[in-house]
């Protein structure tokens, strides 16, 4: 165990051009987990949709929507509510955030007003987690600039290899210096099908770094739905929540390895 | 619905209050009022799921003399039955494995400060038996070498309830405590108050607000102003449990009064100081730290000090039979406080060592611990003897003996019991029983008032300790700081022994300078027995592998000493290394030596100061008149 109290505050960001692809499953499970180890962990669910917020069961509003957090700390730090687990925290979507590409875009540094935001939050956690809406946008960029590293979901696909080497020299091009480390692991693998097995077997072909821990596609996933918190809370499939503990094992590891 | 991760939770919010979670209320429960009444009664109010009850059993330590209590600071072990334990990662990249069981550091002087976990397997005992660590890191400079002790054991059956708002999320967390507390030695047990906690859910403060006023207006609970801490409840705890936390002292803190009679006021000093030796015993025949030998010897040479200091107020055969007694207690002690002091500043004559040559003391240190053991076993054997049961028995029975109020044979002097003097190895030649009643008449300074007795005593060990050190030169032998830090002790001893007789401050400055003079007097004496100590050990080791026993007994000094025991131990013989560490060590200690004896004449002068002198006069002269104890009687009405 450490012993001082270094504090290693990490930010990880579930993001992919795809939508549809488990982002939102994979942040709330993964958060639940760090939690439960004892990080203080917070989610902070960027997609005006909200279903992270869902999973949580918080009402996914803010007082004054995406344009006071932007403005003033206090309206951030109002924002913020517990979960039912200790330790896990969210700060949940509005609808407005549709709008926050604009809000970014009109401020003087558009790409640095996450980090601005994140910045004070770091005092009071050890994990930063964002759940981020689909698509390539202001927000996009300012979370790369402010995430250590990206979770990306990929369904095994020739398409989704293809996109995820589209986003590596996007970030290669665009922040050559600072570029956060890409994450990829494969997400809905269905063993049975012929297709997914071969995109599996070729990728360490790849120059790609895919982790070594998909994550299956298993009905009880889907159902989280209707129990509305993360299935590692509530353990109704073995074999969903190994893989998600897997998965955040292996996480680790390649963090504190490239660190 | 059974979600054990956030019982765990739950539980642990109760000990983590985080600063995000500001709102808690804690709300007394009414003896007798049924806990599933009130779940039941909350949850027609307010949607309500109860958890699954969590045990949790916390032991509170803390060192005899309760040096935690005293800085603020509880410690605690803890270990639970469920699975609720507590998680300890603090970053990513952190093992989280959870602890079984867990040491938890609380400063109770900042009450919203997170207590700090360090995860421990089994019971913390000395510090150099536990694991580096957080809370090992900040007990070390307040333990030192004593040994924590489980001072109470509190059981907690906790009902966790969370309330619930309409999509079902909790808002609200609840947690009825029942405490029961176990007292680990002897044993005793019984129910402790049972609390109720309501916990606010960051962002609702609402629900905590409503959920509070539910409580208090239509179940009629009243919140209490300040919630209870974990303070009070260990505080709780070890009260029920029958402990005082803080009262041990070593302090001399009798309350005498002027004009008590002599010999009563000493008796009451010598009554103070046997309290403190008897609540040492069990730890010193245990050995469960070094500090309650050092504390009982501490007792016993301040008792052989008042005895022979404080003159002519007993009947002087029994003086002189305690006396001996005492100082037989005082040998036995010594070869285990001995071989402690020398452990216990092992690793500061490591430190003297330029580091090559540390690892060669290594054979030193574990002979000496297999000495300390071995001198342990004759230590308890000799405190469980016959001789040492009838010193506490004869002792006890002479304080609580009536004292004679005229110049009668004295009781106690001839209620000794004779068998139990037999019995005593190191016995001196006894007075003959003819020769008691005539020595038992009231005692010439019994019936003097004590304060008188105080200032003449202290004045004239003043006198002798500025005569002893004036005469000390440049060229006088060690065995002349030796006398003077004798004289200079018992100077000490008879001002603490009577410090309640003076105005507080003064006493406790003419103490201090005294004390700065015993200090320098202390520096130059002890390295002076730790160079003579390893020097002795050096030799015996030498003769021990050359199996020339002759010789070892040539060497054994005059007093006994630690070597004393290992001469006769054969695997005595230390490695070449190890006796040249022991070569440069002993040259360094005796550089100390001689840093100590040239500032002696400074120290000193500075005690011998005009200044110093006039202070002690102002304090120490005798106003009243009383002249004798034959006058104190007359003038002062003293009873005859
Ligand atoms: N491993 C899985 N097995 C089965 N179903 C899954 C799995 N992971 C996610 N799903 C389901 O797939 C759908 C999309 O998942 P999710 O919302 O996590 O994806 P997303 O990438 O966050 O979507 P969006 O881009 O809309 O934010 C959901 O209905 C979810 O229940
Ligand atoms: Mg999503």
């Amino acid at each position: 165990m450490r012993d001082a109290r270094v504090k290693l505050v990490t930010t990880l960001a579930v993001y992919s051009i795809k939508g549809g692809v488990g982002k939102t499953t994979t942040a709330v499970n993964l958060a639940y987990l760090a939690a439960a180890e004892g990080l203080r962990t917070l989610v902070w669910d960027l997609d005006p949709q909200g279903a992270a917020s869902f999973f949580f069961r918080i009402k996914p509003k803010v007082k004054g929507g995406g344009k006071a957090l932007l403005r003033d700390q206090g309206a951030l730090d109002a924002a913020i509510k517990g979960t039912d687990f200790e330790r896990l925290d969210l700060l949940p979507a509005d609808f407005s955030y549709r709008h926050l590409d604009l809000r970014l875009g009109q401020s003087d540094k558009p790409r640095r007003q996450l980090e601005r935001l994140l910045k004070p939050l770091r005092r009071e956690y050890d994990l930063l987690l964002l759940d981020c809406p689909p698509g390539i946008s202001t927000l996009s960029e300012n979370v790369f600039a402010v995430a250590d590293a990206l979770l990306v979901p990929l369904i095994p696909s020739t398409l989704s290899i293809r996109t995820l080497e589209q986003l590596d020299a996007f970030l290669r091009e665009k922040m050559p210096r600072r570029a956060p480390q890409l994450l990829p692991f494969f997400s809905m693998v269905d063993e049975t099908k012929a297709l997914h097995r071969t995109i599996m077997q070729d990728a360490p072909r790849q120059d790609l770094q895919i982790l070594q821990s998909p994550i299956p596609e298993i009905d009880e996933i889907e159902r989280m739905g209707l129990h509305r918190m993360p299935i590692t809370a509530y353990a109704a499939s073995e074999m969903a929540v190994g893989s998600y503990r897997a998965l955040w094992r292996e996480v680790k590891l390649v963090l504190s390895g490239e660190w | 619905m059974t979600d054990i991760a956030s019982i765990e939770a739950t539980v642990e919010s109760f000990y983590k209050m985080r600063q995000t979670n500001s709102g808690t209320a804690e709300l007394l429960v009414p003896s007798g009022l049924e806990l599933h009444a009130l779940i039941d009664a909350i949850d027609e109010l307010i949607p309500a799921v109860r958890e699954p009850d969590v045990t949790l059993s916390r032991r509170f330590f803390d060192s005899f003399d309760w040096r935690l209590f005293v800085a603020g600071v509880s410690l605690e072990w803890r270990f639970s039955e469920s699975s609720a334990s507590p998680y300890t990662a603090m970053s990513l990249f952190e093992d989280a494995q959870p602890a079984r069981s867990t040491l938890c550091w609380r400063d109770l002087s900042e009450s919203d400060a997170e207590p700090i976990l360090q995860p421990l397997e089994s019971e913390p005992g000395l510090l150099d038996e536990m694991p580096a660590g957080p809370v090992r890191e900040r007990l070390a400079p307040l333990l030192e070498m004593r040994r924590l002790l489980p001072m109470v054991e509190v059981i907690s059956q906790q009902t966790l309830v969370r309330l619930l708002n309409e999509d079902e999320k909790t808002v609200v967390r609840l947690v009825v405590e029942q405490n029961h507390f176990r007292e680990p030695n002897a044993g005793r047990h019984g129910n402790l108050m049972c609390r109720l906690r309501l916990l606010s859910v960051r962002g609702y403060a609402e629900a905590f607000e409503q959920a509070r006023l539910v409580l208090e207006k239509r179940l009629g609970l009243s919140v209490l102003d300040e919630p209870l801490a974990q303070e009070p409840l260990a505080q709780e705890a070890l009260l029920a449990a029958g402990h005082r936390p803080g009262a041990y002292s070593t302090k001399l803190d009798q309350q005498l009064e002027p004009d008590q009679r002599a010999d009563l006021a000493t008796k009451q000093i010598l009554r103070g100081l046997l309290e403190t030796l008897e609540a040492n015993l069990e730890g010193t025949r245990q050995n469960l730290d070094s500090e309650f030998l050092h504390d009982l010897r501490v007792a016993t040479r301040r008792t052989r000090s008042a005895l022979s200091q404080i003159k002519g107020v007993f009947p002087e055969a029994l003086v002189v039979d305690f006396k001996q007694r005492f100082a037989w207690l005082q040998q036995i002690t010594g070869p285990v406080r001995d071989l402690d002091v020398y452990l216990l500043d092992f690793p500061d004559m490591e430190r003297r060592l330029p580091p090559a040559l540390r690892s060669d003391l290594k054979p030193l240190h574990e002979q000496l611990v297999r000495l300390h053991a071995e001198a342990q076993r004759q230590l308890s054997q000799a405190l469980g003897s016959a001789a040492f049961d009838s010193l506490l028995r004869d002792w006890h029975r002479f304080l609580d003996a009536e004292m004679p109020v005229s110049k009668a044979p004295t009781a106690e002097a001839v209620d000794l019991h004779p068998r139990a003097r037999q019995a005593h190895p190191s016995h001196g030649p006894l007075p003959s029983d003819a020769e008691l009643p005539g020595q038992a008449l009231l005692p010439k300074q019994a019936a003097v008032p004590i304060k008188q007795v105080a200032d003449q005593r202290i004045r004239k060990m003043l006198k002798r300790v500025r005569a002893e050190g004036r005469a000390i030169t440049e060229d006088s032998p060690p065995e002349a700081l030796h006398e003077l830090r004798k004289s200079c002790k018992k100077l000490r001893y008879l001002m603490e022994f009577f410090q309640s007789l003076y105005p507080r401050d003064q006493i406790r400055e003419q103490i201090k300078q005294t004390k700065l003079l015993l200090d320098n007097l202390g520096r130059f004496q002890d390295t002076a027995v730790q160079a003579q100590h390893l020097r002795e050990h050096a030799e015996s080791s030498v003769n021990a592998s050359a199996g020339t026993s002759a010789n070892a007994g040539a060497n054994a000094s005059a007093k006994p000493s630690v070597t004393s025991a290992s001469t006769n131990a054969s695997k005595n013989g230390l490695p070449p290394g190890t006796l040249l560490a022991m070569g440069a060590l002993i040259g360094q200690l005796l550089n100390d030596q001689a840093s100590a004896r040239a500032t002696f004449s400074d120290v000193f002068a500075a005690f011998d100061s005009a200044e110093n002198a006039k202070r002690f006069k102002t304090l120490f002269a005798t106003h009243d008149l009383c002249a004798s104890a034959e006058s104190a009687r007359d003038k002062c009405g003293m009873p005859e």
